[in-house]
């Protein structure tokens, strides 16, 4: 039917709990309507993938599950997000909570301008207090586990700018997962990376989902077939279609999602 | 006919090409003959600094820079007492212009709400726009009498107990001083450092600030540990530019600082600075000497604000290599 390989088949996929149920969830920057209720269930230690054309509303949709767009005062959500059954979107969520309960990974590599160490240390400390033996060794897990500690022990010291761009997005997901996430919002991570650093980021992920829940937004297909236990597909800021990826990738219900894989628009 | 007509065409668009040509290099050698004349009136400056100062650098050699004595009668010059005013009137104008400057431009850039941020923006920049001529008399009338009646005793109170610190806020209170014109420096120069600090932090990439929102750092946090590193370079050129202005700053400073020839342990006190004394007394210099040693401070003062000038440029353009 199409030439992309899907890694895992619908059988393959453990099942697991519900982690985030999205219910009825609309979103607006302004006036405009991004987003019309959507409705979402994303499962813990898996990797959901969304995609869709430019515009669909596949990254809005991302920035909510941090209420990262509350940064922004035009921009507001309506509808549910539950966490563990807790609503996020909630007035009185502390947002500072969420956001080390929920990581997230942007599109560029955004080192902070200090050393590498720091900028792993740095998002720790926020939420612990470590001594100096537990927080090199929470650097060294959290680089090890992002596959960066061979490349970057010796010269832990040295500035995180002066990476290639492949390893400070490895170096940023380093960040992410050290301060103990439980789930992580993936933003095209590997859009602004090369093939090689972005086959590695990918192995990453498949890694990381054991003890993570992974939200992937991503304009390249054959990433959400190579990484993604589920995929949804959005269009126009509505959901088309969720399932597993076997399942939307080889055998689509719905017209749009087939034109989509199948390269036909977008 | 086609033939001919197609001759006049070429023809009249080579003489066009010519005319272009001509204008050209024209315009060319009329911009570099202004470019040119920056440079010369530069150096005609350095020059004419050099011999009219040259006097009293031979007369006095290095003493002229450690010498505190200012006698026009007995003519015995040195610069001591309006370099040490220079440099403690600007230090005490950068302690509080820096900070406040930061604070505005990290309020404007990060915390203000959109109605206010140009309202702001425009009262900072007008307060840069006042000649400096007004601070000069409303500090003399308005700002020292204020400071003398209830800032200066206050001050005086409360360092009286206060072993070391006590030295720098004694005697009485004068009204006028180096601590009133630093301040009065502090106010001229708050405009600069912030509206630089405000372009520099502008270019904080969005979504740097966000990576850091994301792993949960509040507002204090992001600004504190992303936005003021990101700028670092380009806030320490602003505050040069600023502390340059501090340095030159003439006809405000002269009205409030006192001009005492003097150099006084309290900066409360009376005393002096370079432009000051330049602006006070070329009108009495009758002899070569004290025409020479005036000169010479304007030379210093080129000295010190010329190289405090070029480290703003070299911070500034490493922000640019930075961020580009």
């Amino acid at each position: 039917m199409n030439s992309i390989a899907v890694r895992a088949t619908a059988d393959d996929i453990p099942i697991t709990r519900e982690k985030l149920s999205i219910r009825g969830l609309s979103f607006f920057y302004g006036d405009s309507k991004a987003l019309h209720g959507i409705n979402l269930k994303l499962h813990e230690r898996q990797v959901s993938a969304l995609i869709g054309p430019s515009g669909c509303g596949k990254s809005t949709l991302l920035r909510i599950l941090n209420r990262i767009y509350a940064l922004y005062p035009n921009q507001r959500a309506e509808g549910e997000v539950l966490l563990d059954g807790e609503n996020i979107l909630r007035p009185d969520q502390d947002v500072n909570f969420l956001r080390a309960k929920v990581g997230m990974v942007f599109q560029k590599p955004t080192p902070f301008p200090m050393s590498i160490y720091e900028n792993i240390a740095f998002g720790v400390r926020l939420y612990e207090n470590l001594s100096r033996a537990e927080m090199d060794d929470r650097v060294e897990h959290a680089l090890t586990k992002a596959a960066l500690w061979e490349e970057a022990k010796d010269r832990l010291g040295t500035s995180a700018l002066g990476l290639s761009g492949g390893q400070q997005q490895r170096l940023c997901i380093a960040r992410t997962i050290a301060v103990k996430p439980e789930v992580i919002l993936l933003d095209e991570p590997t859009s602004a990376l090369d093939p090689i650093s972005t086959a590695k980021v990918e192995d990453l992920i498949d890694e990381l989902k054991r003890d993570f829940t992974i939200v992937i937004v991503t304009h390249n297909m054959q990433q959400a077939a190579r990484v993604a236990d589920r995929t949804a597909f959005l269009y126009l800021g509505n959901l088309i279609e969720e399932g597993p990826t076997s399942m939307m990738f080889n055998n689509p219900k719905d017209r749009r999602t087939l034109d989509y894989i199948t390269g036909r628009f977008g | 006919m086609a033939e001919l007509t197609m001759g006049a065409v070429q023809f009249a668009e080579r003489s066009n090409l010519k005319r272009f040509i001509a204008t050209d290099s024209f315009f060319k050698y009329l911009t570099r003959a202004a470019a040119i004349t920056v440079l010369a009136i530069l150096f005609g400056v350095f020059v004419s600094l050099t011999l009219g100062a040259w006097p009293a650098f031979r007369a006095f050699g290095l003493d002229f820079l450690t010498v505190q004595t200012w006698n026009p009668v007995t003519e015995k010059f040195g610069a001591l007492a309006p370099i040490y005013g220079t440099i403690l009137t600007s230090l005490i104008a950068m302690l509080i212009a820096v900070p406040v400057g930061i604070g505005i431009a990290i309020f404007l850039t990060e915390l203000c709400p959109r109605l206010l941020r140009q309202p702001i923006g425009i009262a900072i920049e007008l307060l840069a726009g006042i000649p400096s001529i007004i601070y000069g008399i409303w500090g003399l009338f308005v700002f020292a009498p204020f400071l003398q009646q209830h800032v200066q005793p206050a001050l005086i109170g409360f360092f009286g107990g206060v072993p070391i610190l006590n030295q720098f806020f004694a005697g009485p209170p004068y009204g006028i001083g180096m601590f009133t014109a630093g301040l009065i420096l502090a106010i001229m120069v708050i405009p600069f450092i912030s509206s630089i600090s405000r372009d520099v932090f502008d270019t904080t990439p969005a979504v740097l600030k966000e990576s850091a929102y994301a792993l949960g750092c509040t507002k204090w946090e992001v600004i504190w540990s992303v936005v003021l590193p990101f700028g670092r370079s380009g806030v320490l050129g602003g505050v040069m530019l600023g502390l340059g202005r501090a340095l030159g700053e003439t006809m405000a400073v002269t009205f409030v600082i006192g001009n005492a020839h003097r150099i006084s342990a309290s900066i409360l006190a009376p005393g002096t600075t370079i432009s000051a004394t330049i602006a006070n007394e070329f009108t009495e210099a009758v002899g070569d000497l004290y025409t020479a040693s005036l000169i010479a401070l304007g030379f210093i003062l080129f000295v010190i604000t010329f190289i405090v000038l070029a480290i703003a440029r070299y911070m500034l353009s490493r922000l640019e290599l930075k961020t580009r």
